[in-house]
């Protein structure tokens, strides 16, 4: 019973290539019956000059260079975030002074700020790094604020009768106490910060898989299939870093959450 | 040593909007060893505020909170406590539950363990300790805050209406086996409830509440042979007498807020005189 249970989860959670599969099929029936000659390549070839990319290894060092840019950002973000996040959530009074300016610097549109930091940075990986743990900040500082603030106050009071200093309160209470919200700060942020270095890539001119594809568009005879390409990479390691990554963190804190 | 606490001339204000809020006013007792003390009142009349006091919590706006002689400033390592509801990490298991307070001593984790699993066994949950407490009932989950309490050996143990939050019957599980552990062990019990029965079934004496600000109107003391039957006459004889005290702590506080309304209304009307 059980063994069956679980090759049905199993089984379950590849249903989404179903649908999936459709959409590749749809794809190439469209592009070779209607826009014969036309020019949106079927994804056989999209997916011929995915591999034919991938065995290049100038390719993958702009993929790697986007990726580290990215998750440099992130971890940026997430290491101002939460020590501010702690401030905010416990204290009323530090939230009351500094959330406000958190809030009216996060209303601010992002894409507006990159011509202003490439300009003092100049295009390179730094204007990249710093935009995107601009961006990633804002949903990881507000989900942890919250969390902190989640924290029954009983939790406080049990740490104190049983002896646990500040840094035993931190490490064994708040650290797990905020952890899924954390995770899904991460998560959330992860999303937005994609964007934001893609835009940078391409009007800033760092190099990257955003200029990648900017450059494979911008000849005279753009080459559509390397821009899917790039695009289906990028799909892939979302997809990828949000299952196993996420997958597992989120994993781990279903066992008691 | 005869007394294990003593609360002399505790009172206690929270800073309102408008001044001052009283909670508690000039309250004075003291615990003595190897006791079960209940404490019952009114809603509102501080009942927690005092137990958070005894616990090192938090601090008396004048007076003092004694433990062993010494003013407790802060939370010491023989005051325990049990919560109303439950206060248990849920990212620990039910054996890292226990073992929480277990971890300020120089002890080794195989000694850690084994006095948790006797506690855990004690309380009845042998077979649970790997499970989280999503996966507890309310009354497993109180086991699990009792077993918690148990664990660093305290000699007072506070509890705030820990068996409020589970159904009637399990509540008078949990009221027989806290009674038996207070036969088995050497240690002074403290607990608030809005219970009345609960509070004639497990205590020695039985201090009444006053309304807001909570003063002690009465310590009682019940003298009634273990176990406690609720149809014996003497309990209910007790019952009725500490209704009667709570009653007209009632009906003074909703006069008194009655007047306090009147009050008010008076210095409205006097005011549109004036206008």
């Amino acid at each position: 019973m059980r063994i069956m249970e679980s090759i049905h989860m199993k089984r379950d959670r590849f249903l989404f290539l179903i649908p999936m599969v459709g959409i590749f099929v749809f794809w190439e029936a469209t592009s070779r019956i209607f826009l014969e000659g036309g020019n949106v390549p079927p994804p056989s070839e999209v997916v011929a000059t995915l591999f034919c990319c991938l065995s290049e290894p100038s390719f993958l060092v702009i993929v790697l260079r986007t990726f580290l840019n990215l998750s440099t950002g992130i971890i940026l973000a997430l290491l101002i975030a939460v020590p501010v996040a702690l401030a905010t959530g416990l204290r009323e009074k530090t939230d009351n002074v500094v959330t406000p300016l958190i809030m009216l610097a996060g209303s601010l549109p992002d894409l507006a700020l990159i011509p202003l930091f490439a300009h003092f940075l100049g295009p390179g990986d730094a204007v990249a790094i710093l935009m995107s743990s601009i961006c990633a900040f804002f949903p990881i500082y507000f989900t942890v604020r919250g969390g902190v603030k989640a924290i029954p106050i009983e939790y406080f009071h049990v740490s104190r009768i049983f002896g646990k200093d500040r840094v035993d309160t931190f490490m064994k209470m708040i650290l797990p106490a905020i952890s899924p919200y954390i995770i899904s700060g991460l998560r959330i942020s992860f999303d937005f910060v994609w964007e934001i270095v893609l835009a940078i890539e391409i009007f800033a001119g760092v190099s990257g898989i955003g200029s990648f594809i900017n450059r494979m568009m911008s000849t005279e005879f753009p080459k559509m299939e390397y821009a899917l390409a790039g695009i289906m990479v990028i799909g892939c390691i979302a997809v990828t870093a949000d299952r196993l990554l996420f997958g597992y963190l989120e994993s781990k804190i279903r066992r008691w959450a | 040593m005869t007394v294990q606490m003593e609360v002399i001339d505790v009172s206690k204000e929270f800073a309102g909007c408008d001044g001052d809020l009283p909670a508690l006013r000039d309250v004075s007792f003291d615990l003595r060893d190897r006791e079960f003390v209940s404490i019952v009142g009114p809603s509102g009349c501080g009942k927690s505020t005092l137990l958070r006091l005894l616990a090192g919590l938090d601090k008396p706006s004048s007076g003092c909170v004694k433990f062993h002689g010494e003013i407790m400033s802060k939370p010491v390592h023989k005051v325990s406590m049990v919560f109303q509801n439950f206060a248990l990490y849920p990212w620990r298991t039910v054996l890292e539950n226990v073992e929480l307070g277990l971890e300020a001593y120089k002890l080794s984790k195989e000694q850690r363990e084994k006095i948790a699993m006797e506690l855990i066994e004690a309380v009845g949950l042998r077979g649970h300790e790997r499970r989280y407490p999503k996966q507890l009932s309310g009354g497993m989950k109180q086991r699990v805050g009792i077993a918690r309490a148990l664990a660093v050996n305290p000699s007072v143990i506070l509890m705030d209406e820990a068996f409020s939050s589970v159904d009637e019957f399990t509540a008078q599980m949990l009221r027989g086996e806290m009674a038996e552990i207070y036969d088995d062990t050497e240690k002074t019990f403290v607990l608030v409830t809005h219970s009345l029965p609960e509070a004639i079934e497990l205590a020695d004496r039985i201090i009444v509440m006053s309304a807001r600000p909570g003063k002690v109107k009465k310590i009682i003391s019940v003298g009634l042979k273990r176990p406690r039957d609720p149809e014996d006459s003497n309990f209910i004889r007790i019952h009725q007498d500490v209704f009667k005290l709570l009653e007209e702590e009632l009906e003074n506080s909703i006069v008194r807020h009655h007047l306090s309304k009147m009050d008010e209304l008076q210095r409205l009307v006097d005011l549109e005189k004036h206008v």
